[in-house]
C-alpha cells in the first residue's frame, strides 16, 4: 500500500524532482575534484583536472601553450596568434563577447573567460550549461603570474607554474639589475599606441612595467589609467627622449614626421623612434623578460642624447 | 529676451570671436604663460615653446574657427532648407557615409596620415550624390521629405555596413578609426587649414548668395514660387553646398556634434531669422564656441585631452536650454 502511493504518478514526479534538486544543489561543490578561485573571487570547481580548455583571450592562450598545456587547448579566440602552434586550435571568434554556443559545442570542460563587465552575460550561460569558468584579467606583469597558477591549478599540473615562474623571475630579475647598472640617467620614453588623437599608456600599465623594468620611464607616467587620449602639445612639452611606437612589423621604422604636427616633437625631428612588436609589448604574458631585453638593447643601440 | 539691435550684436560676436582665439592660444595641454606665448609668436623665446605656439596652437585655433563656422552655416541653411529645426549637418546622411569611408580605410590597411581624412571625404560624398540621385526620384524640386528620408536610409544603410565592419576586423585598428571620427582638431595642422580654406571659400560664397532664397523658403516653398524665386535651383545649390562644407569639416576634424545644430538657433533668438545675417553670424558664433569648447577639452583633464564633442554638447546643451526658455517666455508674453 505504501510503495503503491509511493509511485503514485504525481506523487512520484515530485520525489523526482527533490532528488535531481538535491542532486543539482550539491553536485558542484561537493564533487569537485578541484577548486580555483577566480579573477571575480569566485569558487570555480572542476570534477577533475581540467582536459578540453577553451581559452577566451590571447594572453591566456599563450600562458595555456607556456604551461605546456597547449595540447589541451580545444578553442581559442580569432585573435589568439602566439605562440604559432595556437593556429591550429579551432577558432571560435570573438573573446569579449563569446559565441556560447561555438564554445560549448568544443565540449570544454574548463573556459578561461576574460574578466570583463561585457562578459557577464556569458559567464552565466556557461553556468547554466555546467561548464566551468573562470574569469581571468590578465592587465599587469603580477596577472600572468596569479593566471599561471590558476590556469596550473585548474590542469591539475601545479607544478609546470612553478617551473614557469621560476625562470619568469629570475630573467625579470637579471634584466632589472643589467639595466640599474647601465644608464646613469634613466631613458624618458613616449608610448605611441595610436597617432590621430594620439594615445598613450599610463602609469599603471603593463608598458610601463616592461619599461621600468628596461632602465627608462614613461612620460606620462602621471596618468592613471592603462591609457588615455593626450594632446600633441603635451607630447611636445615633455619632451621624450625617444619614442615607442607599437606595430605588426616592427622591422619597418615608421616615418612620424609625416604625421600632421608631429615634426614639434624632438624625439620625432631627431629620429629616436623605436618600432616594437605590438603582440610581444601590447600584451601581458611570460615573454615580458624578452620585451624588456630587447627594449634594453635598442635604447641602449639609441644612444644618449 | 529681447532680440540684440544689429550693431550691438555684431560687436558682441566679434569680441567673442577674439576672446576665444586668445584664450585658444593661451591656453593648452603645456603650461605656457601669455609673456611666453606672446614671445613665441614674436619669435622669441624657447624652440619648444615656439614650436608648440606655430605648430599647434594656432593651426588648431585656426581649424577650430573653420570648422565651427562651416558646421554652423551648413547646419542654418539645412535647417531652412528641410524647414525643421531638428536638422544639422549631418542629418543627411553624412556621419553614416563618412564613417564608413573611414572604417574601410583602416580595415585595407591605409597607412598614411592622411588616408583617413580622405577616406572619409570620399565617403562622405558617395553618401551626398546617393541621398540626392534618390531626392531627384520626387522630381527636381528636391522635397524635402523625400530628402529626410533619402538621408536617414542611406545614413542606416552606412551604419549597418560600419558594424558589419567592426565586427570581421582587427579590433585595435577600426578602435583608430572609431577615436577619429569622434572628432578633434589636433590632427591635420597647417596643411589641412589651407586645404579646408580654400575648399570651403567657394561653398560659403553660394550659401551667401541663396540667403534671400533661404528667407523665402521659409514661408513656405509655394509663397517662394510667388515671390519669384526659382525655388529647385536654390534648393539644389543649398544642398550641395552645405553638404560639401560638411563633408570637408567632417575630413579635417571627424564628427563634432551640437554645433551646426545650436549655433543657427542661438543666432535666430539673439539676432532674428533673416538668413543674411544669420549665416555670417553663425560662421563667426560656430567658430568661436568651437575654439573655446577645444580650449576647454585640452585642458579640464590635461595631460588627458577629451573629445572636443563632449565639451561641444557638455557646455552648449545647459546654454542653448536658458536662450530656449527666455525665447519660449517671449513668445508667451
Amino acid at each position: 500500500m505504501a510503495v503503491r502511493r509511493l509511485l503514485h504518478p504525481v506523487r512520484y514526479s515530485i520525489c523526482f524532482a527533490l532528488a535531481a534538486l538535491a542532486a543539482a544543489c550539491t553536485r558542484a561543490p561537493l564533487r569537485g575534484a578541484l577548486a580555483v578561485t577566480d579573477d571575480w573571487g569566485r569558487q570555480v570547481a572542476l570534477p577533475a583536472a581540467a582536459h578540453r580548455i577553451v581559452s577566451l583571450a590571447p594572453a591566456t592562450t599563450e600562458l595555456v601553450f607556456a604551461l605546456g598545456l597547449g595540447a589541451r587547448l580545444v578553442g581559442r579566440t580569432h585573435w589568439c596568434d602566439y605562440p604559432a602552434a595556437a593556429r591550429a586550435v579551432a577558432d571560435l571568434g570573438n573573446g569579449i563577447g563569446p559565441n556560447v554556443e561555438a564554445v560549448a559545442a568544443q565540449r570544454p570542460d574548463l573556459v578561461l573567460l576574460y574578466a570583463s563587465a561585457v562578459n557577464r552575460p556569458a559567464l552565466a550561460r556557461f553556468e547554466a550549461l555546467g561548464i566551468p569558468t573562470a574569469a581571468i584579467r590578465v592587465d599587469l606583469a603580477a596577472d600572468v603570474r596569479r593566471a599561471a597558477r590558476l590556469i596550473a591549478a585548474a590542469a591539475g599540473e601545479g607544478s609546470s607554474a612553478d617551473t614557469l615562474l621560476s625562470g619568469f623571475d629570475a630573467a625579470l630579475d637579471a634584466e632589472r639589475r643589467r639595466s640599474a647598472t647601465g644608464a646613469a640617467r634613466r631613458v624618458r620614453v613616449y608610448v605611441d599606441v595610436e597617432s590621430n588623437p594620439p594615445i598613450t599608456v599610463g602609469g599603471g600599465s603593463y608598458l610601463s612595467e616592461i619599461l621600468a623594468a628596461a632602465g627608462a620611464e614613461n612620460v606620462f607616467a602621471d596618468i592613471t589609467q592603462s591609457s588615455a587620449p593626450v594632446s600633441l602639445e603635451t607630447i611636445v612639452a615633455r619632451d621624450p627622449d625617444a619614442i615607442l611606437v607599437l606595430t605588426s612589423d616592427p622591422t619597418r621604422t615608421p616615418d612620424l614626421t609625416g604625421r600632421p604636427g608631429w615634426r614639434s616633437v624632438r624625439a620625432v625631428r631627431e629620429h629616436r623612434v623605436i618600432p616594437v612588436d605590438g603582440s610581444l609589448f601590447g600584451r601581458p604574458s611570460p615573454r615580458m623578460p624578452e620585451a624588456v631585453h630587447d627594449l634594453a638593447i635598442r635604447l641602449a643601440a639609441l644612444g644618449p642624447r | 529676451m529681447k532680440r540684440l539691435p544689429p550693431r550691438t550684436f555684431a560687436l558682441l560676436l566679434a569680441a567673442a570671436w577674439i576672446a576665444a582665439g586668445l584664450i585658444g592660444l593661451a591656453v593648452g595641454g603645456s603650461r605656457l604663460g601669455p609673456a611666453d606665448v606672446l614671445a613665441a609668436l614674436g619669435g622669441e623665446g624657447s624652440e619648444s615653446a615656439r614650436a608648440i605656439v606655430w605648430s599647434l596652437r594656432l593651426p588648431r585655433v585656426a581649424l577650430g574657427f573653420l570648422v565651427g563656422g562651416v558646421l554652423a552655416v551648413a547646419g542654418a541653411a539645412l535647417q531652412a532648407l528641410v524647414r525643421n529645426p531638428l536638422a544639422d549637418p549631418y542629418l543627411l546622411g553624412l556621419s553614416g557615409g563618412s564613417g564608413l569611408g573611414a572604417v574601410i580605410a583602416i580595415a585595407v590597411g591605409l597607412e598614411s596620415a592622411w588616408a583617413l581624412p580622405a577616406a572619409a571625404f570620399v565617403g562622405a560624398l558617395v553618401a551626398i550624390a546617393v541621398v540626392y540621385r534618390l531626392a531627384l526620384v520626387a522630381g527636381s524640386a528636391l522635397d524635402s521629405r523625400i530628402l529626410l528620408l533619402a538621408g536617414v536610409v542611406v545614413g542606416a544603410f552606412a551604419g549597418a555596413l560600419v558594424s558589419g565592419i567592426l565586427a570581421v576586423a582587427d579590433a585595435t585598428g577600426v578602435r583608430s578609426a572609431m577615436l577619429w571620427l569622434m572628432g578633434g582638431l589636433g590632427g591635420v595642422g597647417w596643411a589641412g587649414v589651407a586645404a579646408l580654406a580654400a575648399y570651403s571659400a567657394p561653398a560659403l560664397a553660394v550659401l551667401a548668395r541663396e540667403a534671400r532664397s533661404l528667407n523665402l523658403l521659409a514661408l513656405g516653398e509655394e509663397p517662394a514660387r510667388y515671390l519669384g524665386a526659382d525655388v529647385g535651383r536654390s534648393k539644389r545649390r543649398v544642398y550641395v553646398a552645405a553638404s560639401l562644407l560638411t563633408a570637408a569639416a567632417v575630413a579635417s576634424s571627424g564628427i563634432i556634434g551640437f554645433v551646426g545644430l545650436a549655433v543657427p538657433h542661438a543666432i535666430r533668438i539673439l539676432r532674428g531669422h533673416d538668413h543674411r545675417g544669420l549665416l555670417p553670424s553663425a560662421f563667426v558664433l560656430g567658430g568661436a564656441f568651437l575654439v573655446l569648447a577645444d580650449a576647454v577639452a585640452r585642458t579640464v583633464v590635461a595631460p588627458i585631452e577629451l573629445p572636443v564633442g563632449v565639451i561641444t554638447a557638455l557646455v552648449g546643451v545647459p546654454l542653448f536650454a536658458v536662450l530656449l526658455r527666455r525665447s519660449a517666455r517671449r513668445a508667451v508674453s
